[in-house]
């Protein structure tokens, strides 16, 4: 404990620019994850409409796709991607990645590491996504069906939006479970917070601006910290919206599929 | 084909250690979630707010930590204060310490599926606190939430190939996978046999969870 709180071992955080260069390879990392949810949530989205398909090959087709990168370790696809890619691919990257990308970002094997956590989430928020629809009680689609909506419309208009609002605590946590993912590509030698926590810890001056040689320990706890802030806040934005779109919705939820769905409405109906 | 069974067969040792670490990671973790979930999900819901308050940290400082910072931490971090931990007790430590911050938010959630009546009946009949959770409460939440600690354990399985990857280098299926790969240079083939033993994994997991669940399961 002495160790831990001792003044001297926290001295690395106000010298040189290492708070700044921790806080920069954050910033890939948030980067990184922001481009992974937009393209999770849309691509998990066309998955959970193609497994609710009519279309019995295409949803058993889609199931196996869904099962099977969601039962693989992120960090396996990751890897696997990383080395097996095609080399086209990552060259069409890197000659299409726009400009004002940071440097960690240009790399084609950024694109393994995007590509890998989008195929894994979004396989997850299929799964979620689906159970929410599911959950929707049958005469919702069928009054739907009898004003005349055609299946496009039922799904904008009618399912979708009641489907996914109940899902949102489920994917929201999913979210941040890919937020804290993105740590993962460091393991493929992208440029991100924790391989600059590496650097800051390895004693090698020239990266750390003059700077005194930070402990390990503490720069790994400070890097904690800045994911434990980024996420609780996260959760507790997501948690105030969902308590004021269930007030505003007449609070109505239904069957709740989902562990933070249910924690959230045992600690409302406390 | 034929050199996906060549590569099986070559290197069937390194796969079967492997698969057997990762079998035991997963276990070890397992068991320390439990408990310290358990326990944890006890001061949340224990009468008396700071202990509250006390679980409640808990919850978010280990959900909301990288489980690769954890494992730095645990394992590099505190070698470098002095404190030289081994890789098995750091490993299975980290996984579990982590993983137990869900299990305590699930236990939590099936704790209050079992109703208020049920809790004041146990404490008229006289029934001290610890005996009411004992005795009344948590059998009941620990079979309402086995869904949920089914996906907690294909979760730790998943999560377990981080720890093989990270600086501990335990030799465990991915990290065998990367080596017979580093040895053949037969990618596909190395990785394809990492991925069956991942989802014969899950499979079995989600088998294992879903008899229990026909078994022990309460239906609200």
């Amino acid at each position: 404990m002495g160790y831990l709180f001792d003044p001297q071992n926290w001295e690395w955080l106000t010298t040189g620019n290492n708070l700044r260069f921790l806080l920069e390879g954050f910033l890939v990392n948030l980067q990184i994850a922001a481009i992974a949810i937009v393209f999770s949530l849309i691509f998990g989205l066309l998955l959970a409409l193609a497994r609710l398909a009519r279309l019995r090959p295409l949803s058993i087709a889609t199931g196996v796709w869904i099962d099977i990168w969601r039962n693989l370790p992120l960090i396996f696809i990751i890897l696997y991607l990383a080395l097996a890619l095609p080399a086209p691919w990552k060259d069409f990257y890197e000659s299409n990645v726009p400009g004002f990308f940071p440097e960690a970002l240009q790399s084609g094997r950024v694109f393994a590491g995007i590509l890998a956590l989008v195929l894994y989430n979004s396989a997850v928020i299929a799964e979620i996504m689906r159970a929410g629809i599911l959950s929707l009680d049958r005469g919702q689609r069928e009054a739907a069906a009898s004003l005349g909506l055609t299946y496009p419309q039922q799904l904008r208009y009618v399912i979708l939006p009641q489907g996914l609002r109940r899902m949102v605590p489920a994917t929201v946590s999913q979210l941040i479970t890919l937020n804290k993912d993105t740590t993962l590509v460091s393991i493929i030698a992208i440029q991100e917070v924790m391989r600059h926590g590496r650097i800051l810890t390895s004693g090698f001056e020239v990266f750390t601006g003059g700077g005194v040689e930070a402990p390990l320990l503490q720069v790994f706890i400070f890097i904690g910290a800045l994911f434990v802030v980024t996420n609780y806040t996260l959760s507790r934005l997501s948690r105030r919206l969902e308590i004021r779109e269930r007030k505003r919705t007449g609070g109505t939820a239904g069957p709740v599929i989902g562990l933070e769905d249910q924690t959230a409405l045992a600690v409302e109906t406390r | 084909m034929a050199e996906l069974w060549e590569v099986l067969s070559e290197h069937f040792p390194e796969f079967s250690t492997g698969f057997w670490v990762t079998v035991r990671l997963v276990a070890i973790s397992f068991v320390i979630a439990m408990i310290v979930g358990t326990a944890v999900a006890a001061l949340r819901i224990a009468p008396l707010k700071p202990l509250n308050w006390i679980g409640g940290l808990y919850v978010e400082l280990f959900r909301n930590t990288p489980l690769l910072v954890l494992l730095f931490i645990s394992f590099a971090g505190l070698r470098r204060a002095g404190l030289a931990v081994d890789a098995w007790v750091a490993g299975p430590a980290s996984l579990g310490l982590y993983t137990a911050a869900y299990v305590a938010e699930a236990l939590r959630s099936g704790v209050f599926a079992v109703g208020k009546g049920q809790i004041d009946a146990a404490l008229s009949l006289g029934l001290d606190y610890p005996r009411t959770m004992r005795y009344v409460i948590l059998p009941q939440a620990f079979r309402t939430v086995i869904p949920h600690l089914g996906s907690l354990i294909i979760a730790m399985i998943k999560n377990s190939a981080i720890v093989g990857v990270s600086l501990l280098a335990l030799p465990d299926l991915l990290h065998q996978a990367r080596l017979v790969n580093s040895r053949t240079f037969a990618t596909h083939e190395a990785f394809f046999w990492a991925a069956a033993g991942y989802l014969v994994l899950t499979l079995l997991a989600t088998v294992a969870v879903r008899r229990l669940e026909a078994r022990y399961a309460i239906h609200r």
